[in-house]
């Protein structure tokens, strides 16, 4: 029995090191209080941890998918690339957050320690097993987003933004656990392993009652990737939100609902049965209006925040598409579209938050000239609005390729052409910001402070995958060969 | 007799009933009391069904978790509307409209 556990603790060493890390910078933080000094020991720990718990995550992708603690976790090598994004994704918002003024100094090493917790939840998340740990790995995401959001304690919006985010999550939570009830009523168990045997014998009431169940259950997902009936709250969290906490959400709370979304399409609707049939109508229709409201609205806006919140949920409608298709093709090319679309929406976040700083707002007008001024920077945030835009040679092309000859090979063409329409829509509004960069009036020749030597390498490095990932993606796609979702 | 039927009828109105507060009431404590309303609906059906339908503990222990991160849930919601209200001066929701288009 011990020697089982033990074994099983094995595969959860990147979970335990996040919940130390999480525990001992919470003890610092009380430790140290206002010397500058301390808190970049507080940072560099942060950083350091989690740049080792990448080490057992790409140990456990190369071993044989296990389910353990009793059926409620699962570890595969699905689950494994998605919290390595995840953790990428924690550091580079940590870091960010380290040079930005959006958070007040003395909440800075606090940032960090919400960010480890969130990062647990999307762990959980993306390895959920059953639907407790589901909905756990759900909540731990919400609550603590729900304290990030309005970390800007003086001011009014960051508290609006808490609010907003505080109600709507509760409202969809709630629903989604009246809808997980019921499921459990007529299906009797818990377990997403047991209960695929319970749907394929279901007739009359029960039938009603699944699909009501699981429509119910799908607004706690959609309200975690913001996708379109649910997505009222994400411009409006992003814009109140610090930059470094809007950059962090539009990676780790969403991939990790993602994760869980393509789990629960894998498991239950895997074979043809009506609910299956009415699933697939249902996600066609949602990513269709999500990539639509999201572009569409997208082209008005005047804040980079808002409009790179809107953006993302276009990109969100997009990574729905490889969902509906229920295959492992599928299923990886989520995955690459979500390792290009954590590097890429860093990059912009980066310079987005140094250029907000030197100016005091988040207005398209901080980007004017940019050009004259840092020409090295201008070029990468063109670049990355090209490689969003899903523009040849970058990688946001081979990633938007990938899902097009997914749904193309299983001829949903109505869909294509309207994903087809989107990126066209998509790429207006990122060139009109391109357009700012190159053709706008210069408001000063003051150089922007948040552009040190250090700040200007890692976008760099952070660029690097953005460009090489469009040209050695197949070496990306056998490390992540394996990544079927595991049932058992 | 008190039946399942009873007890889904109870929850049912008690979802209905916080769907109800939740678009109805302006006042933000009110619309958290709402969503405690909608959790413990939720919390009702597991213990019945698991009582009268399933026969096994994953019910208790699911209600169990539910009634502590509901907890939570209240406690990180309440400071947040503090923490508005000692900005605004208000509860209502009305005047949460600082972040528009």
């Amino acid at each position: 029995m011990i020697q089982q556990l033990l074994g099983f603790l094995s595969y959860y060493i990147p979970e335990l090191m996040c919940v130390v890390l999480m525990t001992t910078l919470l003890m610092a933080e009380a430790a140290v209080k206002e010397e500058h000094g301390s808190r970049d020991k507080i940072y560099t720990y942060a950083l350091a941890v989690l740049a080792l718990t990448l080490i057992p995550l790409f140990q456990n992708l190369s071993k044989p998918p296990v389910i353990i603690f009793h059926n409620a976790v699962t570890i595969d090598a699905f689950s494994t690339m998605i919290k390595i994004i995840m953790v990428l994704g924690t550091m580079g918002s940590i870091f960010l957050s380290r040079s930005s003024k959006d958070i007040y100094t003395n909440l800075k090493s606090e940032f960090a320690i919400m960010a480890v917790g969130v990062l647990i939840g999307g762990m959980l998340l993306a390895s959920a097993n059953n639907m407790l740990t589901l909905y756990l790995g759900i909540e731990t995401l919400s609550i603590l987003s729900y304290v990030m959001s309005s970390l800007k304690r003086d001011e009014a919006t960051s508290a609006e933004a808490g609010m907003k985010y505080a109600l709507y999550g509760g409202l969809t939570a709630g629903v989604m656990l009246y809808g997980i009830s019921h499921l459990y009523g007529v299906l009797g168990t818990i377990q997403f392993s047991e209960m695929i045997g319970g749907l394929g014998s279901l007739e009359g009431t029960n039938m009603m009652i699944v699909m009501v169940s699981f429509l119910l259950f799908f607004a706690g997902i959609g309200y975690k990737i913001s996708c379109f009936p649910f997505h009222m709250w994400s411009p409006d969290v992003y814009q109140g939100a610090p930059i470094p906490v809007t950059s962090f959400f539009s990676i780790v709370p969403k991939l990790g609902g993602l994760a869980a979304l393509v789990r629960v399409s894998m498991v239950f609707f895997n074979h043809e049965t009506i609910i299956s049939v009415s699933w697939i109508g249902l996600m066609l229709v949602i990513s269709a209006m999500t990539m639509t409201v999201g572009n569409v609205t997208a082209i008005g806006q005047t804040s980079v925040k808002r409009m790179l919140a809107f953006s993302s949920i276009g990109h969100i409608g997009m990574m729905i598409l490889g969902v509906v298709v229920l295959n492992d093709v599928g299923v990886r090319a989520i995955l690459f579209y979500g390792i290009v679309y954590m590097f890429m929406t860093l990059i912009a976040f980066y310079i987005t938050s140094h250029l907000s700083d030197m100016y005091g707002t988040d207005s398209i007008d901080v980007f004017k000239g940019l050009i004259y001024k840092h020409p090295l920077m201008a070029i990468i945030m063109a670049s990355v609005l090209f490689s969003l835009a899903g523009m040849p040679p970058f990688s946001g092309f081979i990633a938007k390729f990938n899902i097009f000859s997914v749904i193309i090979e299983k001829k949903y063409y109505g869909i294509a052409l309207v994903a087809a329409v989107n990126s066209v829509i998509a790429l207006y509004y990122y060139m009109k910001l391109a357009k700012t960069m190159i053709f706008g009036e210069m408001k000063s020749d003051e150089k922007v402070a948040g552009f040190t030597t250090a700040n200007q390498a890692v976008i760099v490095a952070l660029f690097i995958p953005v460009v090489f990932l469009g040209i050695f993606w197949e070496k990306v796609m056998i490390m992540s060969g394996n990544a079927a979702i595991f049932i058992k | 007799m008190m039946g399942l039927a009873s007890y889904l009828l109870i929850s049912l109105i008690l979802f209905v009933a916080g769907l109800v507060v939740m678009i109805a009431r302006k006042n933000i404590v009110a619309i958290l009391l709402g969503i405690e309303l909608i959790l413990n609906a939720s919390a009702l059906n597991f213990v019945a069904y698991s009582r009268y339908v399933t026969n096994n503990l994953d019910g208790h222990i699911f209600s169990l978790f539910i009634i502590v991160v509901a907890a939570a849930e209240a406690a990180v919601g309440l400071a947040i509307v503090i923490r508005f209200f000692q900005i605004k001066e208000t509860v209502h929701v009305d005047e949460a409209t600082q972040l528009r288009n």
